[in-house]
């Protein structure tokens, strides 16, 4: 058995500690947020956060996560009202909306490390996430939108 | 799956038990500190007289070194700017990853989001190693372009090789990140020689004198 | 989203407005839709009550509409309920949407392709919803006992206006069902509208960012298992034999199955592994050893097809599909002859959610869970294909990770069903991004022969246009003698006033390559070619190329386009690097300017792309602007960054690393301006594309002087 903190709550798994832990989160625990887009790291789609570092699942095996912390989309916020996820919603960003997840995960940890990053900062942080719709001029206003949220205490939903 | 456990485990010895035999024979090389000249003068060992000054076999040894340096293998992470590089041809990591003052990355972007403590299993995977990074921000370390001249002085140079000592830059061969170049993964060329001829070719030029080629 | 909401509930089967010949002119007795009610809608069965197809309303007053399309991106989900809710009267907050099941009898065609959505079912929908207002409105009239022409509806209320009484839709409903609505009801002029036409956030949006949203991927069926194939890496072919020993030795793999999938004609043979999860079935799969059989199917070379295309277009004429005046006549008098070919690649769709769908084979029923663009499709080519009757093959959508054509085919919902039959549990299959890469259909690569000649006043007397390419027709329903339809598809049609003499053929090409319709369908390349050659022509003749389409457009609206994007781009005062390009499909017009310059170091880079839309009556010009900026991006990649070509008939992408998509660091500034008209609506999914590659390698035409005519092309190498 494998421990697992998701989003704050514990779980036991029984899984190959082989198993990529996107699996483990999808299959096992059951939250299904965290998508599947390359299986080899390249798009960004399952990006979730283990100890606060935006990890690519499909490539990170559940025993890396053993007794970590893993926060998923999910449990981003408990109201979806988390700065970047206001902005999403206010700049209409998704259009078929699957990478969204991994697009807002990686820019929840550019807006922590550098909360009110320049275009270049951006460039540097998203670089890693494939929109295959191609939403990323919005994904681009949206995180500036977010920073300036933040500035002013976040949430004004 | 208890299989796996165990097959784990054994790896773990097997790395202790080369890290080990590595000590013995870095033992056997007489521990020293060095003054490094500036200018064209050789390297000399300060106190004990370990370092036998050989510039012909010293420039002959580091031709090999810079082979290996130079391979995609080393260079990849040895890059002119801030963005390693990526695959046989050496080409900018997809994705652009950026150095960071550490050398870990940064952002959503940092090397360890995607290179693992191993290899990731199949072609076109990220490499792993625990440590994974490039040189960090004060000690970028560049390969990329430099000529056998070049690179000879600086790696032996602390002022841009991190404060090395001789000790430390043969104890250098058999770092971790230094080894996983023989460990590259799945469908990626080797450096151009085995690890020990490497560290062979590494501790001669840096035994004989650590001579520089002549600059063109 | 759920679709489990209507449960436990009483369904009353009125079928609503007195008469079912709302229901898009189609009546379907009780009968009839007992028969294709599902076991799942069965058990939903409630005290909701359907006054049109899309319009169910509950006593509490909830209303549901329904999405009978697939959404994929676009937008659908949200504009069709956007339209509904204005007509209805019903605040869009308030209403919950879910996705139809595949029924053409009571949807009308659910295939979501060709940008059809909107410009298909706007006039039905706003009439439809309109009537439902109506009989509402009728229902508490009569309760009151006060004339219709003193009640109005408002936010899911009917409102006596003299005395402020209200009743909410669902105290009405049952009764309204039951009245017929009068004929010609007076619809709102465009004036009126409360929510059509307005910038409205998307109703999906807050799903998309909470990981809430149920993808294809992300839907779970109790007792279902997990599957993935291996199968043949050259597209067509049988298996010689395989061996699945180290498969069978993976903890959680259950079944290994030799399987054939469907596609279009063909049977593509694979091996199965079935698992508990999914991540087993992958590995199951990686540890199959398998020799196939690929007796009979041509191993096909790109460079092989492309020069043939080209040796093809030297000496045929083709089949025409549309010809006037004396193209040829004049071409052959010509001393000063354009005659070019271009080039373009095959793609792979590659949308984010890679393949995947749920299959459970009951037997005598079939039902299937999956993001699939054609509902009925599926419905049509299963029931021939295993022999189950059409109304007991259920289709249930879920929200697709982008689909761009690729998710119309039917052979991966087929695929899951036999294994599902060949188990007996449901199961979702999952293809790796590899599968999703390299398997096809893609868009079909093709050549263009131009030759074209300009007359005394500079302008083009003849054009003769011959495409070889393989036509997506011929996999889906055989090769009827006649050209590629969509070989003039994206050619204005006011060309043709100005251009005396034109003529566009398609030249036969076959190869093994399954292909399918790609975000634009040929519009997507023919739009490089024939707009390119515009250009061609208008720098031979020495004129500026958006005077010279002025001068060959002279349709009214088409001359407003070019207005407003020779002004929105300041092509008047325009420096080095412009280009332009106009095309029109699915019944929208779309022009673009492209700037482009060269750094210090010499690199290129795009500064800004200008992008008017003429798709005549819209709904949400957010989601329009959103659509445009995204085929931009996507022809962007398709023009400079990725291709589909085939060695030995293997293709040689497999995954992001080697099919390399745009990032967010190569996307220049995209600015998307909307003409206001009222012309009838076009579409807009796909139309925004085609314009980009010609109006970027005109751009580069103008600050280099070097002209491109292959796709895709390296930047970098400019």
């Amino acid at each position: 058995m494998i421990s697992l903190n998701v989003n704050d709550q514990n779980f036991e798994i029984d899984a190959d500690p082989d198993m990529p832990l996107l699996w483990a989160i999808r299959d096992l625990i059951g939250l299904t947020g965290t998508k599947f887009g390359c299986g080899v790291a390249q798009c960004g789609a399952c990006v979730v956060h283990l100890n606060g570092e935006a990890v690519r699942s499909c490539v990170t095996k559940v025993s890396r996560a053993a007794g970590q912390n893993v926060l998923t989309i999910e449990g981003l916020s408990k109201n979806n009202d988390h700065p970047l996820q206001i902005a999403w919603n206010e700049e209409n960003v998704p259009q078929c909306g699957y990478c969204h997840s991994g697009q807002i995960m990686s820019a929840a940890v550019l807006l922590r490390e550098k909360p009110n990053p320049s275009d270049a900062d951006i460039d540097m942080a998203m670089a890693g996430n494939i929109c295959r719709c191609g939403t990323y001029p919005r994904i681009r206003k949206a995180i500036h939108m977010a920073a300036e949220l933040s500035k002013k205490g976040g949430i004004t939903k | 799956m208890t299989n796996k456990i165990k097959n784990y485990a054994k790896g773990h010895r097997g790395i202790t038990r080369m890290t080990y035999v590595m000590g013995t024979i870095l033992s056997l090389v007489t521990i020293m500190a060095f003054a490094l000249h500036e200018d064209e003068k050789p390297f000399v060992a300060s106190k004990k007289i370990v370092v036998v000054k050989d510039s012909v076999a010293s420039v002959a040894a580091f031709h090999k070194v810079y082979k290996v340096l130079m391979s995609p293998r080393c260079m990849n992470c040895h890059p002119s700017g801030d963005i390693p590089l990526q695959g046989d041809d050496s080409h900018l990591h997809t994705m652009n990853p950026q150095r960071g003052v550490e050398g870990k990355g940064l952002y959503a972007m940092k090397c360890a989001n995607c290179h693992q403590p191993t290899n990731t299993p199949g072609k076109n995977t990220p490499p792993g190693n625990p440590n994974w990074h490039l040189p960090p921000a004060n000690m970028k370390m560049v390969f990329q372009g430099r000529s056998p001249y070049q690179l000879a002085k600086q790696l032996v140079n602390p002022k841009q090789n991190g404060n090395k000592d001789l000790k430390k830059l043969i104890e250098h061969a058999d770092d971790g990140l230094v080894l996983a170049g023989w460990n590259p993964g799945e469908g990626r060329t080797l450096p151009p020689m085995s690890h020990a001829e490497f560290k062979k070719a590494w501790i001669t030029w840096l035994t004989t004198g650590a001579y520089a080629p002549k600059a063109k | 989203m759920s679709n489990d909401t209507l449960s436990r509930r009483n369904f009353l089967r009125t079928t609503g407005l007195g008469s079912a010949g709302l229901f898009l002119g189609l009546y379907l007795p009780d009968a009839a839709r007992a028969m294709i009610m599902t076991e799942h809608e069965a058990l939903a069965a409630d005290v909701y009550t359907e006054l049109t197809a899309w319009v169910l309303i509950e006593p509490t007053g909830k209303v549901t509409l329904m999405c009978h399309r697939a959404e994929m991106g676009q937008g659908v989900y949200h504009s069709i309920a956007q339209i509904i809710a204005e007509e209805l009267e019903v605040d869009l907050a308030s209403v919950d949407i879910k996705f139809a099941q595949g029924n053409e009898k009571k949807y009308g065609s659910q295939l979501t392709g060709g940008s059809s959505t909107i410009r298909g079912s706007y006039k039905n929908s706003l009439k439809l919803s309109a009537s439902a207002r109506v009989v509402l409105t009728m229902a508490a009239a009569a309760r009151w006992a006060v004339p219709i022409a003193e009640c109005y509806a408002e936010s899911g209320h009917v409102i006596h206006k003299p005395t402020g009484k209200k009743f909410h839709f669902g105290e009405l409903v049952v009764e309204a069902a039951k009245l017929k609505a009068p004929e010609n009801i007076a619809l709102k002029p465009r004036s009126a509208y409360k929510l059509i036409g307005k910038p409205l956030h998307r109703k999906d949006t807050p799903m998309k960012t909470n990981g809430s949203a149920i993808f294809g991927l992300d839907k779970r069926i109790p007792g279902m298992v997990f599957a993935a194939v291996e199968r043949n890496p050259r597209l067509r072919g049988k298996i010689k034999s395989f061996d699945d020993s180290a498969t069978r030795k993976i903890p959680g793999v259950t079944n290994v199955i030799k399987i054939a999938m469907g596609v279009y004609e063909m049977d593509r043979e694979g091996v199965a592994v079935v698992a508990t999860s999914t991540w087993a079935a992958l590995q199951g799969k990686k540890a199959l050893k398998i020799e196939w059989d690929d007796t009979g199917f041509e191993h096909v070379n790109s460079l092989e097809i492309f020069s043939k295309q080209r040796e093809l277009l030297k000496t045929e004429e083709g089949r025409i599909l549309t010809t006037q005046g004396d193209p040829n006549g004049v071409i052959t008098q010509s001393k000063d002859l354009l005659d070019v070919v271009y080039e373009t690649p095959y793609q792979s769709h590659c949308a984010m959610e890679p393949l995947n769908c749920i299959a459970h084979h009951r037997g005598d029923t079939v039902e299937i869970w999956g993001p699939v663009q054609a509902p009925n499709w599926i419905q049509d080519y299963i029931s021939k294909k295993m022999g189950i009757a059409f109304e007991k093959v259920i289709v249930n959508m879920t929200f697709l990770g982008g689909g761009f054509g690729r998710k119309a085919l039917t052979d991966y919902p087929h695929e899951a069903l036999v294994i599902s039959k060949a188990i007996g549990l449901p199961v979702q299959v999952v293809w790796t991004r590899e599968d999703d890469a390299t398997q096809g259909p893609f868009r079909p690569g093709i050549s263009y022969r131009c030759q074209g000649v300009i007359d005394g006043n500079k302008n083009i007397s003849a054009i003769k246009f011959r495409m070889a390419g393989q036509n997506n027709d011929h996999f889906r329903s055989g090769d009827n003698g006649k050209a590629n339809r969509s070989t003039s598809e994206g050619w204005l049609k006011p060309y043709f006033e100005s251009i005396k003499n034109i003529s566009f053929a398609d030249v036969t090409f076959k190869t093994p390559i399954p292909t399918i319709f790609w975000r634009s369908v040929y519009a997507s390349t023919n739009g490089f070619a024939y707009e390119s050659f515009v250009n061609e022509l208008a720098h031979k003749s020495g004129k500026d190329p958006l005077e010279f389409r002025r001068e060959h457009l002279k349709e009214e609206r088409t001359q407003k386009l070019l207005d407003k994007v020779a002004e929105v781009s300041g092509w008047k005062n325009k420096g080095k690097g412009f280009g332009m390009a106009v095309t029109e499909c699915f019944g929208t017009t779309v022009a673009q300017v492209v700037k482009v310059s060269k750094s210090k170091g010499g690199k290129l880079k795009i500064d800004q792309v200008w992008a008017v839309v003429d798709c005549g009556w819209y709904v949400n010009p957010d989601i329009i602007h959103a659509q445009v900026e995204g085929a931009i991006v996507m022809g962007l990649g398709a023009a400079t960054i990725h291709e589909i070509t085939f060695k030995d008939g293997l293709v040689e992408q497999h995954n992001f690393y080697d099919y390399k998509m745009p990032r967010i660091t190569d996307i220049p500034p995209i600015e998307v301006h909307i003409m206001e008209n009222n012309e009838d609506a076009g579409g807009i999914g796909e139309p925004g594309l085609p314009p980009f590659a010609p109006a970027l390698t005109d751009a580069i035409f103008d600050l280099t002087g070097k002209r491109i005519r292959k796709l895709p092309f390296d930047m970098a190498s400019i």
